[in-house]
């Protein structure tokens, strides 16, 4: 797997060559693509409309992105009315509450992502250890709700609850302490952040790694059981393999979007005093924006997220790919 | 599968598992019965903070502002309407585009795969999304719900990983029965593929259903718009103090304020998800693989 | 499931700014000629006359569609309106919730209707300077109605308000005759009498009584407020900063404020009113009379400490006080009574606080190319701006839907209801028939607005209308360009948050107060001085070239 080193460009389409066999690739990519096509032209043909799609709904669109070297003027010109050359770029990367809504955004995605990540799975193996089927199927519908809460919702709710007279303080009140006005510390953000979330999202995360253990060979429990290994064994060694392409395409497209923070909730729950830890670049964007509808700078500000997105999923699949053989591509 | 004598290790397990799953119940359903409660009382009620899991002022009067309009009820169907023919568009894009991508040995699958990963972090503005449709002639048909997001490139990884997993020796087999790739796609992989693509069905509509800012952007008539629309703007409407008398001064007759109708709408959007989701359900059976390698 | 993506805000934030010197800065009206223009306009149209278009005319316009009145084509209002003035409106439907964002789409991508209502200044700003909607300004002599009305109550200095850098204005606002002050606090009287109190006057009144408040009741925070977006205890911030004479502080944070004292715009969150409100704030948290919630909480929390007796005191307007509030706590405590005090007075005296200007219309460029044009803008004259037109939109049709006696007061027909006027009427005048719809129906003469006032609500307003009106709330305008306004939004951000942030710590006592003089130096250092001197060239540029 690893020898396979991905530098399939598109070759000519012109009149191929006699095909020349080259020992040290593997043949299948070496194929010239006349010989491609008549072999796998069935193959080709189911990747038609979905590459129109992609052309049409997605790259055609991309065009608008000039506006972040060109200026746009709400109601003028798609595509924006002059050049400004990086001028965009300059500014909001000389801006210093840029760099700390920039800080903030990447520590509350690496928070999100360690803990956000691996509970559905545990949730999943838990689950599936339930012998009886009506409980498992009980706690799985169940487990899900939160998943369609709207934001507002489960915002109204963290609010209640860690107000000054709310459940949380009460607690604290009955161990004799003092009521912490949780939701104007900035030091408590991220801890309310991150639990929330993984309320929100841990049980409607296990839906794919349950459907991703429907697929392990019965045979395989039954040749590790016959090797005398016990249930925790047999997870380690038949259940966990078994998910792992899905649980790695799920980590690395997670790394690869953990800038993209919930800006909802952020926005319903944060608040000036917090500002210092809550601020991300979203909600800043969003800031920035409803002032001066200054669609130019989100749009540099967004292709730059957007390198970095790239730069995150290309690293986080090469190293799963020499580590674990499992790869995007 | 023959169970084998729990070990003492492994009963110890099950009860924390017990435990630990009770909790997780308890701290997810809680606040669901409490929405479901809230919808049922009276609002004063709910505002003083007097509604927790019994609902106090028990009346239907929110249930009824809401079901009594007929604007309530052709949305609904439109919702039906847009959720049923996207899910399906996208459900079949995803699962041929993901099928090919599974192909190690196909000439040109890095690029394949490296367009639709391109898409997840270069997208065009909103703006340029809106001059396509309007220019594609899609506004105000169910065309521009279902198109302009036939593929999320999570959901297609997901799958393409899913396939990947399947044993190779399956498709070798369905070759030497002279199946070719649509055979084999549709005889051999879906069969196999029935959790996944129950998945997907469910990724797909719960996101549709729940979608509502491309049905807003791009369909101009009261007529057209999904439920999620009709809602939201109920709820924002309903607790916006500024927006409710139109400028009208005091006293504006508004029957049942925020609070009620939230939770109405929740229960109402959530109910025909749960309400489906058992027959969904059933395809999460594992040991599917079992047969199918043997016979 | 009703939640904005992050990506969705961030693409659709075509909100507000941007001007530029599209024209040349010719003042003069549109001279190019109306010609090919005048299709089914009234040959002669001056002020008293009923519009009608000559042959039947559409014209598409963009309509926020209220939840509580759901757009009906079979509404009586568009059938008599089409009888009256041979006009048929195309509506696209939008849903309130989100009618800003789709104008904003709709405008930038060219695909806008031609008639664009609902617009609050400075909305239109940002589309200024691409040229997508009309300067409304030169086309004035088509619109008698709307003319006589700024002549007749004295609008101008309010419509300078709205100028843009070449002098024109592109927002048809709606007109009030008399200003209207909504937001006040409303009081639990009841314990008013219980310590023996009168009726706060005065912000010192207010300090007084909830001093009595906390007296009696130690264990609560007498006043616990709301209205807290977009800006913490934005209402509040607002309502105190207007006392002080110091206009868009609080929920319309704006970041410079006009001094007429010194004649000049000065930074608003570093101003002696900004230091004297923080001060005040303060010395409420600090003696526990205000709830420190009160800068974080949502308006449900404020509502149900409220209601459970935990508090006494709150923001409020008409509506709410009658909606929300009274039935909130008639069930948890019948004895309780709740009252809107006056605005209080504070040291700029007794003023009416409140602007002359409402929502209006903008209209698209495209419709000046348009054959009716000139019928357009006729039409607009006449539902939005003349005394039948207005009453029109409002009551609907005399005898049908509303009667009036010999004195002139209207009421609604025997069996339709609205506000609560006639609760025994069958049908709403909103719901079932179209008429005092937000889209058509606001502002005009003082006796057509306070129509629908409840007797409370009317005191209310007899009382604010005997305050003079404050001459700050229409400051000279200072139009910036194009350039000059995306250096200062960019500016603007930073600098907001940094007030909002300090005002918080301030009054919450985690920054003591003597360090006012070393914050107004941080805001210095974070552009807030550049700022306001490119305001202050602006105002004296647009001084010379438009006196």
């Amino acid at each position: 797997m690893t020898s396979v080193r991905s530098d399939a460009r598109f070759a000519p389409t012109g009149p191929a060559p006699a095909p020349r066999p080259d020992r040290r690739r593997r043949v299948g990519r070496r194929r010239p693509w006349r010989r491609a096509l008549r072999r796998d032209w069935q193959l080709y043909s189911l990747a038609v409309l979905p590459l129109l799609f992609f052309l049409v709904f997605r790259y055609l669109p991309m065009l608008g992105n000039v506006i972040a070297f060109r200026r746009f003027r709400p109601g003028g010109s798609v595509f924006g009315e002059y050049w400004t050359g990086l001028r965009y770029f300059r500014l909001f990367f000389t801006d210093p509450t840029f760099w700390d809504v920039f800080t903030n955004t990447l520590v509350l995605g690496a928070l999100t992502l360690l803990f956000c990540f691996p509970l559905p799975i545990v949730l999943a193996l838990l689950l599936n250890e339930v012998r009886s089927r009506v409980l498992r199927r009980f706690v799985q519908s169940v487990s899900y709700l939160p998943h369609f809460l709207s934001i507002v919702i489960v915002a109204a709710m963290v609010m209640q609850l860690l107000s000054v007279d709310g459940t949380v303080n009460q607690v604290v009140g009955a161990f004799g302490g003092q009521p912490v006005p949780f939701i104007q510390e900035p030091g408590w953000f991220r801890s309310i952040y991150v639990s929330s979330e993984v309320w929100q999202t841990v049980g409607w995360g296990t839906i794919l790694y349950l459907a991703a253990l429907t697929t392990i060979d019965g045979d395989l429990y039954e040749a590790a059981r016959i090797d005398g290994a016990n249930r925790w064994r047999q997870t380690w060694h038949v259940m966990l393999p078994g998910i792992r392409p899905t649980m790695m395409t799920l980590l690395i497209l997670n790394i690869g979007t953990f800038m993209a923070v919930g800006f909802e909730k952020i926005l319903l729950l944060y608040n000036p005093l917090t500002y210092p830890t809550a601020d991300v670049i979203s909600t800043y964007l969003y800031r920035v924006g409803i002032v001066s509808g200054n669609l130019s700078y989100a749009a540099a500000i967004g292709l730059f997220e957007a390198v970095i997105g790239l730069t995150l999923v290309l690293s986080a699949n090469g190293i799963s790919r020499r580590a674990v053989g499992t790869s995007l591509w | 599968m023959v169970t084998p004598r729990p070990t003492r290790g492994y009963r110890v397990f099950q009860a924390v598992n017990a435990v630990v799953l009770t909790a997780v119940v308890v701290v997810t359903v809680y606040p669901f019965l409490t929405i479901v409660a809230r919808s049922l009382s009276d609002n004063a009620a709910i505002v003083s903070g007097q509604v927790n899991l019994v609902p106090r002022g028990f009346n239907l009067t929110a249930y009824r502002v809401v079901t009594s309009d007929p604007a309530f009820w052709i949305s609904y169907r439109n919702t039906v309407v847009y959720t049923v023919v996207a899910t399906l568009i996208s459900v079949v894009l995803t699962t041929c585009y993901a099928f090919v991508l599974s192909k190690k040995h196909l000439r040109g699958r890095t690029a394949l795969v490296g367009i639709a990963v391109f898409t997840m972090f270069f997208t065009g503005g909103l703006i340029p999304n809106y001059v396509l449709v309007t220019s594609l002639g899609l506004k105000n048909t169910v065309w521009a719900v279902a198109l302009p997001n036939a593929i999320n490139v999570f959901n297609l990884l997901v799958m393409k990983a899913f396939f990947e997993s399947l044993p190779v020796e399956l498709e070798e087999a369905a070759a030497v029965d002279g199946l070719g790739t649509y055979g084999t796609l549709l005889r051999i992989v879906l069969p196999l593929s029935k959790a996944m693509v129950a998945t997907m069905v469910l990724f797909y509509a719960v996101s549709f259903w729940n979608s509502w800012f491309a049905a807003f952007l791009y369909m101009d008539r009261q007529d057209l718009l999904p439920v999620t629309v009709y809602l939201r703007n109920l709820i924002v409407g309903a607790s916006d103090a500024t927006q409710t008398g139109g400028g009208l001064g005091s006293g504006d007759d508004i029957v049942q304020a925020a609070a009620t109708i939230q939770s109405v709408t929740i229960v109402l959007t959530v109910l025909p998800i749960l309400a489906v989701y058992p027959f969904i359900q059933r395809y999460f059976v594992s040991g599917i693989m079992l047969g199918a390698v043997k016979g | 499931m009703v939640q904005l993506s992050r990506r969705q805000v961030l693409l659709a934030t075509g909100a507000a700014a941007v001007v530029s010197l599209t024209g040349c800065g010719d003042d003069g009206p549109d001279k190019k000629d109306l010609d090919r223009n005048r299709a089914g306009a009234m040959e002669k149209y001056g002020v008293g006359d009923q519009f009608r278009a000559t042959e039947p005319v559409t014209f598409s316009i963009l309509y926020n569609n209220h939840p509580n009145y759901p757009l009906k084509p079979e509404w009586l209002f568009w059938s008599e309106l089409a009888k009256r003035t041979n006009v048929k409106l195309d509506p696209v439907a939008v849903p309130l919730s989100d009618y800003e964002q789709k104008r904003s789409v709709l405008v930038s991508s060219g695909d806008a209707p031609l008639i664009i209502p609902k617009t609050y200044h400075p909305q239109e700003n940002s589309y200024v300077s691409s040229g997508a909607i009309l300067p409304v300004s030169d086309y004035l002599d088509l619109m008698p109605h709307f003319a006589e009305k700024l002549e007749k109550w004295n609008l101008k200095p309010e419509m300078d308000t709205l100028r843009q850098e070449d002098g024109k204005f592109y927002l048809l606002p709606g007109l009030h005759e008399k200003p209207w002050q909504e937001y006040t606090l409303a009081v639990r009287t009841d314990i008013l009498e219980q310590l023996g109190i009168p009726s706060p006057t005065t912000w010192d009144e207010v300090y007084t009584m909830l001093k009595a408040m906390k007296a009696a009741h130690p264990d609560v925070h007498p006043f616990s407020d709301r209205f807290g977006k977009p800006n913490p205890a934005g209402n509040l911030l607002n309502m105190l900063a207007l006392s002080h004479g110091l206009p868009g502080a609080g929920w319309n944070y704006q970041a410079t404020a006009w001094d007429a004292g010194a004649g000049k715009y000065v930074f608003t969150g570093a101003s002696e009113q900004y230091r004297q409100v923080v001060t005040f704030l303060h010395k409420l948290v600090a003696e526990g009379l205000l709830d420190p919630e009160t800068f974080t909480q949502t308006d449900d929390q404020a509502r149900q400490k409220l209601a459970s007796g935990k508090s006494f005191v709150i923001s409020t307007n008409a509506q709410t006080l009658v909606n929300d509030y009274r039935p909130d706590i008639a069930k948890i405590n019948p004895n309780a009574r709740l009252k809107k005090i006056m605005f209080p007075i504070g040291p700029a005296g007794p003023v009416n606080p409140a602007s002359r200007l409402e929502n209006g219309v903008m209209i698209s460029s495209k419709a000046r190319e348009n054959k009716n044009f000139v019928a357009m803008m006729q039409f607009i004259d006449w539902l939005w701006y003349s005394d039948a037109g207005q009453e029109f939109a409002k009551w609907g049709v005399e005898g049908t839907t509303y009667t009036k006696d010999a004195s002139g007061r209207r009421a609604p027909a025997p069996d339709v209801d609205i506000v609560g006027l006639n609760p025994k009427g069958t049908k709403h005048l909103q719901k079932d028939f179209g008429f005092a719809n937000g889209v058509f129906a606001y502002g005009g003469k003082l006796d057509l607005v306070q129509s629908f006032f409840s007797p409370e609500e009317m005191e209310f307003q007899r009382e604010m209308n005997g305050r003079k009106p404050a001459p700050w709330v229409t400051p000279p305008p200072a139009p910036l360009t194009d350039e000059e306004r995306e250096q200062t939004t960019l500016w603007a951000t930073a600098l907001k948050d940094y007030v909002t942030q300090n005002t918080l710590r301030f009054a919450l006592g985690q920054r003591p107060l003597s360090e006012w003089d070393a914050y107004v130096t941080e805001l210095k250092g974070k552009n807030a001085q550049a700022y306001t001197d490119l305001v202050n060239k602006a105002y004296e540029r647009y001084r010379k070239n438009h006196g």
